[in-house]
């Protein structure tokens, strides 16, 4: 299955790649890619204007209210980043393999199995001091993850079998695994539900500030700083690009183009896999039903939003923990409910998509025009 | 054991509605990756309705229409301006879930909601809906293989191009089967809370929206097929249900498991049986000079 949705920013980074353009035709370049984004966000939030007003609420109380919640105090910004490092994981986790035109709607499942592994590992060898155990815990969660898509990559170049539907099978199976794990085997008695034992304190990621903010935050910085140049500077980037653009051709010219893909979908897992990991670590101590929350489908939004370019993920990611973390004091504050925020993540999305035509339009005209008043200069030097 | 028979067969029917729909769609090439949502908003809207006119057919139809809009909007944008078909999808996925949460609380609120009145039963303690899912089953396969029109809708997924030629209508013939699937998967959403719950909530669907695309493949895109498969995956589910409640011997977990793997392991030995439309999920441009 191919896919165009990269397509657009990408033609102008092979160019990036080969020589570097000159300065004022990239910030052109850049704002062109910019004006889309730009509408398809305003007319996305003019809509839901328009859906809160006939509900009966306050528009502007009701945005006022979702998109200062993250900036009004320490909290909410805490909360915003804690929200944003399992999403911009995730979202890379879509992203990669989106490069070389295959959907990983696996991350539920590969984040689920992360948070096993590590919550095995911090639960088993709880007594291990915190140099040890923190890095054991980070690094087999994220071997589980990539364990886990390396299953589907595997079912997807041996036996051919499409990576949407083994990837969606396998997080139906680790929804199972993650409860036989909570509610048999490190079952927490006292929890009540399918929530296992805490974590040893060894395995706690250190927190900074107050409220305190998880350091893993800055491991998934560093992640995504390195996976953006990755991406661009780098070889392996470079394949993964040239696959998604063109298998036949990339083929052709001597890239192991079923190695790119499986190699894709493996990081994809390790990073989900590593999101489980920090989860566990970082925020809940412990694994636990409902874990993964809703972050496979925001991450499969950002991913699209970001048109999978790994180095706008981040940026989006922010976009979209503001939206989500101040959707409850929407609803609390003008009465808005909070679905409404779901409503305008889909419609940034569609309008983003419909812009893309809209564009290709408007360049193809001006080509056309463009290549008459050519003609016509043509046809007056030979009169 | 005509109990677990009985289970069995109200669990199947949303299983078939939607993945027939996923099956029409897609052998016109249109792969639609919306149902959990669209299973969702007819849940809502069929649930809604149902309250207000006090009737569950009113409330189906209603359904069905929400869901054909849906349907209509992915055949379009697919078809006339040729957007990539799963960003749609997953685009309607979350406008269409997002819609029916917010239906559901604009119309019912916070409050307790009021059940609605189950199917009644037909015969042999079915509901009408069981024999219109079974029926639907054996029209498609009476139509796509024994009528001309469904070998040029298969012909349109198969070779877009070569129907093209022979004068098909590529555009609508996508158009009409991507706006009847969403229609069917909805149908299959609105079944949920007329026949387990009475009431609409927001994890009524529980997954088997993306169930039915595995149900598709593993049927081979062939609705005798998805009909035997929604029957294993229903007999499964009632399977694991049962077996959290009285226990079998091994934990529940492993047994909810088993249709997951099952279908990764009937995939990997049907390899050559499980054929998939050649278009399927790829648009047609009738301008391209590419060929395949």
């Amino acid at each position: 299955m191919s896919t165009d949705v990269t397509q657009a920013p990408e033609a102008t980074d092979v160019t990036d790649v080969a020589a570097a353009p000159p300065l004022a035709q990239r910030a052109r370049s850049l704002a062109f890619a910019a004006i889309p984004y730009a509408v398809a966000v305003l007319a996305a939030f003019v809509v839901v204007a328009v859906l809160i007003t006939v509900l009966g609420h306050d528009p502007v109380a009701a945005f006022r209210a979702v998109l200062t919640n993250s900036f009004r105090n320490q909290t909410g910004m805490v909360q915003t980043l804690h929200k944003w490092a399992p999403l911009t994981l995730l979202a890379l986790a879509f992203a990669i393999p989106l490069g070389a035109g295959r959907f990983n709607i696996g991350g539920e499942g590969q984040m689920i199995l992360g948070t096993v592994g590590a919550a095995a590992v911090g639960i088993t060898m709880s007594d291990l001091p915190m140099v040890i155990l923190l890095p054991l815990v980070l690094v087999v969660g994220t071997l589980a993850g990539a364990v886990w898509s390396a299953i589907s990559a595997w079912l997807m170049e041996s036996f051919k079998i499409n990576e949407i539907l083994s990837t969606v099978l396998l997080n139906f199976v680790s929804f199972e695994v993650l409860d036989y794990v909570a509610s048999v085997v490190w079952s927490d008695p006292g929890a009540g539900g399918a929530v296992t034992l805490p974590i040893g304190e060894g395995a706690v990621l250190p927190g900074i500030g107050r409220p305190p903010m998880h350091t893993g935050v800055l491991l998934v910085l560093l992640v995504s700083v390195v996976a953006a140049v990755m991406a661009k500077r780098s070889v392996a980037g470079f394949e993964l690009r040239a696959v998604g653009l063109n298998e036949r051709a990339s083929k052709l010219h001597g890239i192991r183009t079923g190695r790119v893909a499986v190699t894709s979908m493996i990081v994809a897992g390790a990073l989900a896999g590593l999101a489980g990991a920090i989860e566990v670590a970082g925020v809940h101590q412990r694994t636990l039903e409902g874990i993964q929350s809703n972050f496979l489908l925001l991450g499969i939004i950002i991913g699209l939003i970001a048109r999978g370019s790994l180095t706008a993920v981040p940026f989006v990611a922010f976009g979209i923990a503001v939206l989500e973390v101040g959707a409850g004091s929407m609803q609390r504050v003008s009465g808005a409910p909070v679905e409404i925020v779901l409503i305008l993540e889909g419609l940034i999305l569609l309008f983003l998509l419909m812009s893309d035509v809209a564009t290709e339009r408007w360049r193809r005209a001006r080509q056309a025009r463009a290549s008459r008043a050519k003609s016509q200069l043509t046809k007056g030097a030979v009169a | 054991m005509s109990e677990f028979l009985t289970l069995t067969i109200t669990a199947m029917v949303p299983f078939l509605f939607v993945a027939q729909g996923t099956m029409l769609s897609g052998r016109a090439g249109i792969f639609n990756v919306a149902q959990e949502g669209l299973m969702l908003l007819g849940a809502a809207v069929g649930y809604i309705i149902s309250l207000k006119a006090g009737g569950n057919v009113v409330g189906i139809i209603a359904a069905a229409l929400a869901g054909a809009v849906v349907g209509f909007i992915l055949s379009w944008a697919t078809t006339s301006l040729r957007l990539d078909q799963f960003v749609v999808g997953l685009a309607l996925f979350f406008l269409a879930g997002g819609t029916a949460s917010l239906l559901y609380r604009v119309v019912i609120g916070n409050d307790e909601p009021p059940r609605i009145a189950p199917l009644p039963e037909l015969i042999l303690g079915q509901d009408a809906m069981v024999f219109v899912a079974l029926a639907l089953s054996g029209f498609l396969w009476w139509w796509l293989y024994r009528t001309d029109a469904g070998m040029r809708l298969r012909s349109v997924g198969e070779n877009p191009k070569a129907a093209d030629s022979l004068g098909i209508n590529v555009a609508r013939t996508r158009m009409w089967a991507g706006t009847v699937g969403a229609a069917l998967m909805a149908v299959g959403g609105a079944y949920l809370p007329m026949v387990f719950s009475g009431v609409y909530a927001d994890g009524i669907v529980a997954g088997r929206g993306w169930l039915a695309i595995a149900l598709a493949f593993f049927g081979g895109w062939r609705p005798q097929y998805i009909l035997a498969g929604s029957a294993f995956f229903a007999a499964m589910e009632v399977l694991a249900q049962r077996a959290q409640v009285s226990g079998v011997g091994i934990p529940h977990q492993f047994v909810s498991m088993l249709p997951y793997i099952a279908t990764l392991a009937v995939m990997v030995f049907a390899l050559r049986w499980a054929l998939v439309p050649q278009f399927l999920g790829k648009n047609y441009d009738r301008e391209s000079r590419i060929v395949g």
